[in-house]
This record gives C-alpha cells, sequence and structure tokens, in this order.
C-alpha cells in the first residue's frame, strides 16, 4: 500500500488544490456563458409602492404609481375607438389579493401632428391608478399586472404587459 | 522553506488566474451584448435631429427579402415568392396603429398610380391572432376585415405577420415597410410615418424608375 505524499497532505497544497479545482469549474462556467438578455427598456416603468399594509378581509385603496418615459404616450383607460387598446390593470387570481375594482385618470386630449383631426385620449408622464383590493390575512408578494400600448408622434410599438411588484401585508 | 515558496507561488497564479478568468467573463459578456445590439433591426422611436421621422437602417438592405407565405383575410395562402418580377412593397401594420391609419390612404394612392408598371403592395397585419380558439380568431379577423374595408384597401392584407418579426428584424414600432425590388431584393425600408413623397421615392426604386 502507498501511502499519500506528503505534499498534498499539507493544508497549504490541500487549499491550492481546492481554489485549482474551483477555478476550472469557473473556466468552464466561462466557456457556456450565453449573453445577458437584451431587451429594450419599457415605455412604462412601475415606479411605487414597493410595500403597502391593508386591513384583511376589507376593500382597501391603494395608489399606483406610473411613468412613461419622454416623448411616448399611451391611450388611456378609455381611448376615442374601439380599435385602440386601453391601459389596463389586473391582479392574477390566487395570489391571496383580489382587485376589487380600478380608477383610472381621465385621459388627455392629444392630436398627432400630422392628423390635426383626430383626437386621442392618452396618458403621458407620470400617472395614477387607484385600485381598490382585498388581502387576505398574511403577506402576499403580489405581481399586478398593466397592459398598455405606447407610441411616439410617428409610430406604435406592440402592446406590452408590464408587471409591478407589490408586497401586501393583510392585518 | 522551499516548498512554501512554492505553494504561496502557486495560490498566487491561481488567484492571478481566477482575475482573468473574471475579466474574460465580463469581456465575453460585453461583447456579445454588442453583437446581439448590433445584429437587432429595431426601431428607435427617436426623431432625428431635423425633427422628422426616425431613421431606420434595416440590415436587409440589399439582401434578398426573406421568403414567407401567410393566409390572406379569405384563408388563401399568398406567398412573397408568388410576386417574382414585380416590385412589392412590405407594409407591416395594425388595427391599432394610428400612424398606420394615416399612411394608408397614401399607399393606396400610390398603389393605384403605380399598378401598371408591376408594383404591388402586401399589407401585413401584426394585430395578435389565437390560432387555438377558432372562435376568437374569427372575431381577430372580422376585427381586421373592419379596418381593410373602412380604410378601403385594394391589395392583398396578409395576418400573422408577427411571425415575420423575427426575419424581419424586430418589427419594435410600426408602420414598418420594406420596399422588395424585381429580383426580390430589399431597396429600402422605413419605420414609422414619414410622407408620402418618401414612400413613393422608395417605390420608384423598387421599380427601378429613373427619378
Amino acid at each position: 500500500m502507498r501511502s499519500p505524499s506528503p505534499q498534498v497532505n499539507s493544508p497549504a497544497m490541500r487549499i491550492a488544490a481546492a481554489l485549482a479545482l474551483a477555478l476550472a469549474g469557473l473556466l468552464a462556467q466561462a466557456q457556456n456563458l450565453t449573453p445577458r438578455s437584451i431587451s429594450r427598456p419599457p415605455a412604462v416603468t412601475y415606479l411605487y409602492p414597493e410595500q403597502v399594509t391593508v386591513p384583511a378581509g376589507k376593500p382597501a385603496t391603494i395608489a399606483l404609481h406610473f411613468r412613461i418615459a419622454p416623448g411616448l404616450h399611451i391611450n388611456s383607460h378609455t381611448p376615442k375607438a374601439e380599435e385602440l387598446i386601453s391601459t389596463t390593470l389586473s391582479i392574477s387570481n390566487g395570489s391571496g389579493v383580489r382587485l376589487d375594482g380600478a380608477v383610472y385618470p381621465p385621459g388627455i386630449d392629444f392630436t398627432l401632428p400630422i392628423d390635426p383631426g383626430t383626437k386621442l385620449s392618452v396618458y403621458t408622464g407620470d400617472f395614477i391608478i387607484q385600485a381598490s383590493i382585498v388581502a387576505v390575512p398574511g403577506e402576499h408578494l403580489i405581481e399586478a399586472r398593466l397592459r398598455y400600448q405606447a407610441c411616439d408622434n410617428n409610430a406604435c410599438m406592440p402592446p406590452r404587459t408590464i408587471s409591478a411588484p407589490i408586497d401586501v401585508i393583510g392585518k | 522553506m522551499k516548498r512554501n515558496t512554492l505553494v504561496i507561488t502557486a495560490v498566487l497564479f491561481i488567484l492571478a488566474a481566477f482575475a482573468w478568468a473574471g475579466w474574460a467573463n465580463w469581456e465575453y459578456r460585453q461583447q456579445a451584448a454588442e453583437r446581439v445590439l448590433a445584429g437587432a433591426a429595431q426601431a428607435q422611436l427617436v426623431p432625428d435631429a431635423a425633427g422628422g421621422a426616425a431613421q431606420f437602417l434595416s440590415p436587409l438592405k440589399g439582401q434578398p427579402a426573406p421568403g414567407f407565405t401567410l393566409e390572406d383575410l379569405s384563408g388563401n395562402k399568398v406567398s412573397l415568392a408568388g410576386y417574382k418580377g414585380k416590385a412589392v412593397l412590405l407594409n407591416f401594420w395594425a388595427t391599432w396603429c394610428g400612424p398606420c391609419k394615416i399612411e394608408t390612404p397614401w399607399l393606396i394612392e400610390l398603389r393605384n398610380q403605380y399598378a401598371a408598371q408591376g408594383f404591388e403592395i402586401l399589407g401585413i397585419s401584426v394585430d395578435d391572432i389565437d390560432r387555438d380558439d377558432p372562435a376568437k380568431l374569427s372575431g381577430e379577423k372580422q376585427e381586421i376585415a373592419r379596418f381593410v374595408q373602412q380604410m378601403h384597401m385594394p391589395y392583398p392584407v396578409l395576418i400573422d405577420g408577427d411571425s415575420l418579426s423575427k426575419p424581419y428584424g424586430g418589427l419594435d414600432a410600426l408602420p414598418a415597410s420594406f420596399f422588395v425590388d424585381r429580383n426580390g431584393t430589399v431597396v429600402a425600408s422605413q419605420l414609422g410615418l414619414t410622407s408620402k413623397a418618401e414612400i413613393e421615392a422608395n417605390i420608384r426604386k423598387a421599380l427601378g424608375v429613373a427619378k
């Protein structure tokens, strides 16, 4: 039976061996890295609140703040034409929090410079949706969803849905 | 003593290798990100310095137009290959796109003006359609058909344009137009609302008509 070599048994060599193994793993991983997913920033971002405390089992109103990127507008909740996509808030069922209703801000009248005859009802800049929610007792990390469709003066982007993560505490 | 020196040297070497691996990793990610961005022919919803429409330089320019077969509103299959020998304007639009509505009358006029010279427009709707739900699909088709009727679009209108998003560079914004010459090569592209004159100039380019 061969005895282990004294070099490998020494604490310094063990550390060196462990580091070498870790390095090998890291290098192997570096070869297989995929690029970070690159996507354009959404036209609308959720600002706040991140956390709310509401009475459990009773309707409570929370104000959700959103921001639209400069130069863009989105249709209001009540656009002036049937084919236009309205801005709509929703909360998934089964999250412990139910959306009882929502009060949307009134749209601003807007006309494209090239088509002054057509009036649109839009949001620009910051806007607030008053959401009435009912939470069961406990803490729930929910993702409210906002669907919207954004345009600038010359082009429109496809409809998109963003998440608004909110920690809802029902007491 | 000698062994300790060797061990310390080895550890230092390994730490240096760690640092190198971290830097190489970062560099790789940066390069990959740049490659992805460079390859993406996506819309920039930013007006140019003169306050005009966004500039759109498609990497498809000078390349063969990616082939496709889509359905029209009656369910007939329509292929780009079927228009070989004609100059074709592929116009991506949607019912919810206001600027698309503004340019459509210009397209109709230009189509009627240049049709005799071998020009055609394929209007390609990118409205969402749900093929898994026949009832929903029927409603969605009706909505597109209503728009086509309202706008009096005389040219073929195809649906499910979203399926062409990848070969046509993302279609991140509408309207998006690709001008294809008689040989099937993309000679120009436009993103967003431009002007009737600009569209006409690109049609003439696709037809190979002198200015």
